[in-house]
């Protein structure tokens, strides 16, 4: 049970890096328009 | 968004027709003659432009025929572009018309491969452009001409509203936090059950859930203490206000229970911001759509004007047009200033301006307006007001500081100071009883677990989820609705007040009567012309089938009609009284053509419709009394109010005001600006005036009526739904507040209440759309 001990602090670690690369994501507007890019990839 | 309808797509089958008949490449208009030909110069030059890019499998991979490019005159220059550091400019459009992928993909074609382009892409779901350019090498006025020349029509469009960002992050972050903190609570519960955890993981566990909650409390949360903040500043306790001290009592009692080693309620609260904050996301998302339709809908050309100067004229933006000019205009082009006539005739069409439909016959002398559409003719006009001076301007101008937007409380609102008041006085019932008989510790445990099971998560929910899905459920049937302010204001109307022309009405003439020979005549003579009463001849044309025949040696002769030669008879077509137009040739009997404003196919449905639901429908217009009554036989309206110029309209609907019912108004011109600021709900037509959108609740996006009953029962379903949302989560409260004063309470038993009064209401939002669809059957 220990693995838990350490576990806990590598998954925090993991979630703040998926936290930061989603919170930059959006900030630089890859969200802001979820309709377009699909269909531009069909008309190529 | 309009845009994109199929409506004129034709089936791949379509295109094989009679002998003798082709179609025109581009826009699929039906003509007699050669396979190949075009009907008219504009496709030619289209086509030209296509095969010039090297985009001719634009023609065989399109599912509709794209529209009869029209020439643009605009004054590009002024539109306002942003500057790049690498040196080049980019502005955006609104491109209309465009009605498939495959036109999308032609516009965006053309466009980069126009010399100077450095970037364009077009928007497929919104119809928008942007554009990217070097302006030493190119202009937006060229690109504009490119785009035009296609058959689409550009618009040049304002600032669009920007998604909020920092929301999505808080809503994303928070969401994130509650799973971590829901996963790691599970582990303490799980731990209460097999009779306790070992006190290592059992620290570990709440000083985790501490750090990922803290942020969420802190952080994510801070919308909700800005809006309680605010309210209390204004002594106005709205539902803000208990959802921020739920918050903060969840997150202090948390960071004193873990120093504690004791359990918090730190699931529930991460949970429940991430809910919170999704309801708020989704109904800034809905606003965001309806207020950029909305703009786009408004977005109007520049207008020019040709100017004489001396011998010559010159052509010039609308804005340099000064007093004492004397300005020319042609047929088919919107005055570009108020003055009066000095040379010339032709048939103004003003019906944005005084909602009359039918056309006035102005000559030397006459006083003309700005907007108003010359038909047919050409006239010479001294300026004696230009630019903000205008009628049209001073009235758009007025609209504008009329429309002041105050947000009105809505029932959540309402409710919110009772509720926080009787918590309150509840939770220090708790404090005082529980301390007298059971001590200091137990007292603090019990009042937190009442202040907590009283956050009106639900309550708070209720309004913005159920109103997110009702203003979807009307945007899609084409019902743009700004707030949800607007929809709850439309749940209470009880009289809909209907302008007539181009909203009872189509707006524009149309061929009402005529036979198919005469109007194959017509056709063969107005093909190659871009005046609204060729315009309308033409598409009945097309719309019954009849290929245009060629005519030759056509001339327009100004003020008077056209004449031209058509199967070895020379025909002229001229005006033959109100609304009639006369065909004729030496040796044939005179042939008529009715033309009018004619009443949209669904209004007489909608009406009814309306009026099937408890609604009293009334015909507000400033036409003649005659043209009214006959459109109110036709639709079914029993009441009518005509000859209203505008102050008579606003009066009409104060009137009914004061009489203590609510009323919609719904109407397209600028004369209806102040009808639709006086009303409880103004809707305006997307077709219609600028500013009459500019001022008005809501926007109908098509061309009909059928949007408004949509959104009547749009707003009826979400005031059931609101009603019953709150009834049931008040409920909710009030059991759990009476549980959790009786000692009853504990974080498990808040993680699954909390979330199941919530569940609740999400069901609810998703019910709109079947009940909706439900009464469209």
């Amino acid at each position: 049970m220990n693995a838990v001990l350490y576990l806990v602090p590598i998954a925090l670690t993991l979630g703040a890096v998926f936290g930061a690369m989603f919170a930059y994501a959006a900030l630089s507007g890859q969200f802001d328009d979820l309709d377009d890019p699909p269909e531009r990839m069909l008309r190529e | 968004m309009t845009p994109l309808s199929p409506a004129t797509a034709p089936s791949r089958a379509e295109r094989t027709d009679a002998p003798g008949v082709a179609r025109c490449p581009h826009c699929g208009t039906a003509i007699e003659g050669a396979e190949d030909a075009f009907c008219c110069p504009g496709c030619e030059i289209a086509a030209a432009i296509i095969r010039g890019a090297g985009l001719e499998r634009y023609y065989t991979e399109r599912e509709a025929y794209a529209p009869r490019p029209e020439p643009l005159t605009a004054a590009w220059a002024g539109v306002p572009s942003e500057p790049r550091p690498d040196g080049t400019v980019s502005a955006r459009l609104v491109v209309d018309g465009l009605r498939c992928a495959s036109c999308v993909w032609v516009t965006e074609k053309v466009l980069e491969r126009t010399a100077g382009v450095a970037e364009a892409t077009v928007s497929y779901a919104t119809g928008r452009a942007t554009l990217r350019w070097d302006p030493g090498r190119v202009d937006l006025s060229t690109l504009a001409a490119r785009i035009a020349a296609l058959g689409y029509r550009p618009r040049p469009l304002g600032v669009d509203a920007r998604p909020d960002r920092g929301l999505l992050v808080r809503l994303g972050i928070a969401a994130m936090a509650a799973l971590g903190v829901m996963g790691l609570y599970e582990g303490i519960y799980a731990g209460w059950w097999y009779g306790g955890m070992d006190t290592r993981f059992a620290a570990l566990f709440r000083w985790t859930s501490l750090l990922l909650a803290t942020p969420v409390a802190l952080w994510c949360a801070t919308p909700f203490f800005a809006g309680a903040w605010a309210g209390l500043r204004h002594r106005m306790l709205h539902m803000d206000v208990p959802v921020a001290l739920g918050i903060a009592v969840l997150y202090l009692h948390g960071v004193w229970a873990t120093l504690a080693g004791r359990d918090g309620y730190l699931d529930s609260l991460t949970m429940l911001v991430a809910l919170l904050l999704g309801g708020r996301m989704l109904e800034a998302r809905g606003r965001r759509r309806a207020a950029d339709a909305a703009t786009a809908l408004a977005a109007t050309t520049p207008a020019t004007a040709r100017r004489a100067r001396g011998d010559r004229l010159e052509t010039v933006p609308a804005d340099a047009i000064r007093r004492g000019d004397l300005i020319d205009a042609g047929a088919g082009e919107e005055l570009a200033a108020d003055g009066i006539v000095t040379e010339g005739s032709g048939q103004l069409r003003m019906a944005l301006l005084t909602g009359e439909a039918a056309p006035v016959l102005v000559g030397p002398g006459a006083r003309v307006v700005a907007g108003a559409t010359l038909l047919d003719g050409a006239l010479t006009i001294r300026v004696d007001a230009a630019g903000r001076d205008t009628v049209l301007q001073r009235m758009a101008g007025e609209l504008r500081a009329a429309a002041d937007a105050g947000t009105r409380p809505t029932p959540a609102d309402r409710i919110a100071p009772w509720f926080t008041g009787l918590t309150l006085a509840v939770a220090a019932a708790t404090l005082v009883v529980w301390w007298v008989f059971r001590g200091f510790d137990a007292a603090l445990a019990t009042t937190v677990a009442v202040l907590v099971v009283a956050c009106p998560c639900a309550l708070a929910l209720a309004q913005p989820l159920t109103a997110a899905a009702a203003l979807g459920a009307a945007a899609r049937r084409g019902l743009l609705l700004r707030s949800s302010d607007a929809l709850l204001a439309l749940n209470d109307i009880t009289v809909v007040a209907l302008d007539k022309t181009g909203t009872v009405t189509g707006g524009d003439l149309r061929v009402v009567s005529a036979d198919d020979a005469t109007l194959r005549l017509a056709a063969g003579l107005e093909r190659y012309s871009n005046h609204p009463i060729a315009r309308a001849i033409v598409v009945e044309a097309t719309r019954r089938k009849i290929p245009l025949p060629r005519g030759e040696g056509i001339r327009e002769i100004p003020g008077v009609g056209i004449v031209g030669w058509v199967d070895g008879k020379h025909w002229m077509l001229a005006s033959g009284g109100p609304g009639v137009l006369r065909i004729a040739a030496a040796g044939v009997p005179a042939r008529e053509i009715e033309l009018a404003d004619t009443v949209r196919d669904d209004s007489a449905e909608t009406v009814g419709a309306l009026e099937g639901a408890g609604l009293e429908v009334v015909l507000l217009t400033g036409d003649h009394g005659d043209v009214a009554a006959l459109v109110a036989q036709r639709t079914g309206i029993s009441e009518v109010i005509a000859g209203a110029d505008p102050a008579a309209k606003r009066a009409a609907i104060e009137r009914l005001r004061a009489r203590g019912e609510r009323v919609l108004f719904a109407g397209d011109g600028i004369n209806d600006g102040p009808a639709l600021a006086a009303a409880d709900l103004g809707i305006a037509m997307g077709s219609g005036a600028a500013s009459s959108i500019l001022v008005s609740d809501g926007v109908i996006s098509s061309p009909s009526l059928t949007p408004l009953l949509a959104g009547v029962r749009a707003a009826r379903a979400a005031a059931r739904v609101i009603r019953f949302n709150h009834l049931q989560s008040i409920l909710y409260n009030a059991v759990a507040i009476a549980a959790a004063a009786g000692g009853l309470v504990n974080p498990l038993v808040a993680a699954l209440l909390m979330p199941a009064s919530s569940a609740v209401v999400i069901w609810g939002a998703a019910r709109i759309e079947p009940m909706v669809r439900r009464e469209e059957r």
